[in-house]
Parts: structure tokens; C-alpha cells; sequence
């Protein structure tokens, strides 16, 4: 195998998957930061994403990057509503009962949309779209996209968290809950504008996912554990570290075919979650111990 | 001299019990303040009890023409009450600057006067305002601390122990640099284990024992007084 094969077989596929696999990780890594629990329900948030784009490609006939705004304002809207009804309630219960809470929450979703969308599979568009070649790169358009979206969306939120006055107060209960409310940052605002952010995030994952791949209901669920491994071995609390996490995993899990059957792709985010946790808890870039 | 804060009687504590059993204490406007006191005499307890963390269960606080018993740290913050921890007291992934912001966040408006009041106060820190919070030395850490406590411009600054493990170069700094503060207009409430360099530096002084005013007056008189002595200063 030529190295033009090698990038284009499984670096390429492994660095779209990655930043798949960064985009959900963030989310995961906002939460855990600033709301101090492990977001199970993500995944199938996302999943929720992945067909409300599809409903409003189908619905209004617009083209995907135009349902995808849609989807990610759609699913800020679930998110914040999630928290009002079910994880409000248990802010100042041990926080364990919020993450089993969420595990509902997780199953709920995904009957939802298997009640409205049913159980089979299906894809944005059909047919098979060639690689175009970028000096030897090859590139379908829609992974060209995909990256693009999500370097936009990880520059978009990283300039949100550091300039703007909101970011900041995101940053501040995430480092420092006690000293951001005694300078009088209210943490209900704090928390509402998380949940739209991860919301959003969300639904960007899913979509990129179904994008590039296929829809179906338990597509989110199998997203949870490369996003869980993603966000702690980027180091929990930490954006970039989620982002690096990441392509990480994606790269990893794309390399593992080399030595291992394909099947046994999924068992390679579980087994750098172990590593990660075994050797280095804190992760790559030093984020919360949990 | 009238009083910018007064605690008359205070009772209280953080669940049932009382760890306050009548603590009163006045601050002037322009004044340092400090009260010192064993292990357990309820010293961080009583400062506590003004920015609204412990529940009181009987006395008044009043500031400023206001009786603030009761309210909310967010509140008191608003009022004019700003409140700097002994430990964890700043955002350490924070820049030096972004923790002077959020000490700002309830500020509205130009902060530009603010900034150069804190940079000044802390000249140190100019060169450092783009470094993390929690890369610098502890000294340095708790002017971030102080600084950030200011930007909202309070009338009262309540210090509890802002000593506590430094070299006694930064202590010196420290009380410098509290003197500086106060000069700039603002009360200081300030909680001390290095009880004989902060009576030597106070205006007034409160002795407290077991949750309970013991002696009181300036800084000078309680380090002269024998029994003051023999409690704390070792001798």
C-alpha cells in the first residue's frame, strides 16, 4: 500500500469520522465541565437531530446544509426543554441520579423517533457520489463539507466561549462554580445557554453523521461511547481537548482495521477510554479529574 | 465616625448549631478592620455571616442605611459587598485579565477606569494579564483575587485570610497594598491568623473567642494589652 493509499483509505475517513466523533465530544465535555454529569442521553439527541433534518429536508425540500441550521435550533429547543422537565429537578440531588436520569431520557428519545420516523434506515440523498481529487487527496464533496462545518462550528463556539461576555461566564462556572456566583453570574442563564449550545452541537453530529453515513434510530446510541472516550481523553472541561479526542479516536478506530476484523472497529474507542483512564485520567490536555 | 457596617448581636451559624453566639462588630468608610482569634473562634464565620453564607438566627446587619440580614450574596455583591475566599478564589484557567472581567460581570458601562485602578493597585500584574490565573505564585494569585473583588467598585471588602501561606514578603505586600485600597476610599473587613503584623497594620482590631466578642479597640492598643497578649501572640 502506497502512502497516498494509506492517507486516502484510512487517514482520510478516520479524520472525517474524528471530527464527527469532536463535534459530540464537546457537547459531552460542556456538560460534564460546567453541569458536572455524564450526559448519556447525547447520543440519542443526536439522533433526534439527524431526522429533524431530514423531516425538514423532506418537509420544506430545502437542500441539507440548509436543514441543518434548522435542526441544530430545533434541537437547542429539546435540550433546554429536557433540563426544564427532568434534570431541573434534581440539580441538588447527588449528581448520579441526573446521570440515570438522562439514561431515560436516552431511551425516550430514541422511541420517540422511532415512533415518528420508524426503525429502518435511510440517507439524506441517494446515489453514489464520486471522490473528486485534491493533488492526490481524495475527497467526496460531502466530506469536504462536513469538515468545513466543523471547523466552523469549533471556531465559532471557541470565539463564543472566549470573547464574548456569556463564553466567559461559561468558562468561569466551569473552572470556579462558587467564585462565578459570588460575582453575581446567575447559573440558571449559565445553564440554559449550555443546554442550547450542546443542544446544537448535537444535532450537528447527528447530521454529519447520517450525512456521511446512514439514519437510523440507534445511530446516536452507538455514537456515545467514541464521544465518551473522545471527551476524557481530551481532558473533561476542555474544548480543544474534545476536538483533538476527537480525530483521535475516528483516525484510531479507521486504523484498527489493519490489524483487527472490521467488526471489532467499535471495541477500539473502548479500549482508549481504558487506556486513557488507566494511565492518564486527567487526559491529553489536562482536564477535571472525575 | 459613623458606621458603614454594623453587626449588632449576631447569632448564627451554618446548619443548627450556632457558631455565632453574639458577634458585634462596626466598620468605618475608610477603615481597616481586622479580627483575629484562636482556631474555632467563629473569625471566618462572622465574616461569612455579612456576605449572607450562614443563616442568622438573630442580631441585625446593617450597611450603608440598609438592614441586609437575610439577603442573598448576589444581592449584597449588588449593594456594595465584595467578598474574596481564603481558598480557590480565583478562576485559574482564567487569564489575569478575564478574572478582573468577571469580577466586573455585573458591571455595566465603560470598565476602563476600572482596569487601570486594579493594574495600578497591582502593578505587578500588568506585565502578567495575559498569563492563567493559576500559573502564578500564590501571592501574586491573591492580588488576582483582590483585584477581581474590585472591579465592581464595593464600598466594604471582606479578606478572609488572605495571608494564609504566603512568604512574609507577599504578607507585607498584601498589607501594603490593603493600606493602598483603603486609601482609594474603600472599608476592609479582613480576617487574620498573623494576628501580631495585622493588629500592627489594622486601624481598629476585634479579638474573637468562641464565637463571641472578647476585646476590642485599635490595633495598637490590643497588641499592649497583656491578656491579648497571652492569648495569641505567644506571650
Amino acid at each position: 500500500m502506497t502512502l497516498i493509499d494509506f492517507i486516502n483509505f484510512h487517514i482520510v475517513p478516520g479524520v472525517v469520522l474524528g471530527s464527527i466523533y469532536a463535534v459530540g465530544a464537546i457537547g459531552i465535555t460542556m456538560v460534564f465541565g460546567i453541569l458536572r454529569f455524564a450526559h448519556l442521553a447525547h447520543g440519542d439527541l443526536a439522533t433526534m437531530g439527524a431526522f429533524v433534518a431530514l423531516s425538514a429536508i423532506g418537509l420544506f425540500g430545502v437542500s441539507p446544509w440548509i436543514a441543518l441550521p434548522i435542526a441544530m435550533i430545533v434541537c437547542a429547543a429539546i435540550a433546554i426543554g429536557l433540563d426544564k422537565t427532568f434534570y431541573d429537578y434534581l440539580r441538588d440531588r447527588p449528581k448520579i441520579l441526573t446521570v440515570m436520569a438522562s439514561l431515560g431520557v436516552a431511551l425516550m428519545l430514541r422511541s420517540l423517533v422511532q415512533v415518528i420516523w420508524g426503525v429502518d434506515s435511510t440517507t439524506y440523498q441517494r446515489g453514489i457520489v464520486r471522490p473528486d481529487d485534491y493533488f492526490g487527496i481524495l475527497l467526496r464533496d460531502r466530506e469536504l463539507y462536513t469538515l468545513l462545518a466543523v471547523a466552523a462550528i469549533v471556531i465559532g463556539l471557541e470565539t463564543f466561549l472566549r470573547k464574548s461576555k456569556w463564553g466567559k461566564a461559561m468558562r468561569a462556572m466551569s473552572d470556579n462554580p462558587d467564585l462565578a456566583r459570588l460575582s453575581g453570574v446567575d447559573n440558571r442563564h449559565v445553564t440554559m445557554l449550555t443546554w442550547a449550545i450542546v443542544g446544537a452541537l448535537c444535532a450537528a453530529a447527528g447530521f454529519l453523521l447520517g450525512l456521511n453515513n446512514e439514519l437510523n434510530s440507534m445511530m446516536g446510541w452507538h455514537l456515545l461511547l467514541p464521544m465518551f472516550a473522545a471527551a476524557i481523553l481530551g481532558g473533561v472541561g476542555r474544548v480543544e481537548g474534545a476536538l483533538l479526542g476527537g480525530l483521535i479516536v475516528g483516525i484510531a478506530e479507521e486504523l484498527s482495521v489493519l490489524i483487527l476484523p472490521g467488526q471489532y472497529k467499535a471495541a477500539t474507542a473502548f479500549v482508549i477510554l481504558l487506556l486513557i483512564l488507566l494511565v492518564r485520567p486527567r487526559g491529553l490536555l489536562n482536564g477535571k479529574v472525575l | 465616625m459613623s458606621a458603614l457596617l454594623s453587626m449588632q448581636a449576631v447569632r448564627g451559624g451554618y446548619g443548627d448549631a450556632d457558631i455565632l453566639q453574639g458577634v458585634s462588630i462596626t466598620v468605618a468608610s475608610r477603615e481597616i478592620v481586622v479580627i483575629v482569634g484562636p482556631n474555632g473562634a467563629g473569625k471566618s464565620t462572622a465574616m461569612k455571616a455579612v456576605f449572607g453564607l450562614l443563616n442568622v438566627r438573630g442580631g441585625k446587619i446593617l450597611f450603608d442605611g440598609d438592614d441586609i440580614t437575610g439577603w442573598v450574596p448576589n444581592r449584597i455583591v449588588k449593594r456594595g459587598i465584595c467578598y474574596v475566599p481564603q481558598v480557590d478564589n480565583v478562576f485559574r484557567e482564567m487569564t489575569v485579565h478575564e478574572n478582573f472581567e468577571m469580577g466586573a460581570f455585573l458591571r455595566k458601562g465603560e470598565l476602563g477606569a476600572a482596569y487601570d485602578r486594579v493594574y495600578a493597585l497591582f502593578p505587578d500584574l500588568k506585565a502578567k494579564r495575559k498569563a492563567l490565573a493559576g500559573d502564578l505564585s500564590g501571592g501574586q494569585r491573591q492580588m488576582v483575587a483582590m483585584g477581581r473583588a474590585l472591579m465592581l467598585d464595593p464600598k466594604l471588602l471582606l479578606l478572609d485570610e488572605p495571608t494564609a501561606g504566603l512568604s512574609p514578603k507577599y504578607m507585607e505586600q498584601i498589607f501594603t497594598i490593603t493600606r493602598d485600597v483603603r486609601d482609594s476610599g474603600v472599608s476592609i473587613m479582613l480576617v487574620e491568623q498573623h494576628a501580631k503584623q495585622a493588629l500592627a497594620f489594622c486601624d481598629r482590631g476585634y479579638v474573637l473567642a468562641t464565637g463571641a466578642n472578647r476585646h476590642e479597640g485599635s490595633g495598637a492598643a490590643l497588641l499592649a494589652d497583656r491578656e491579648v497578649a497571652q492569648m495569641f501572640l505567644g506571650g
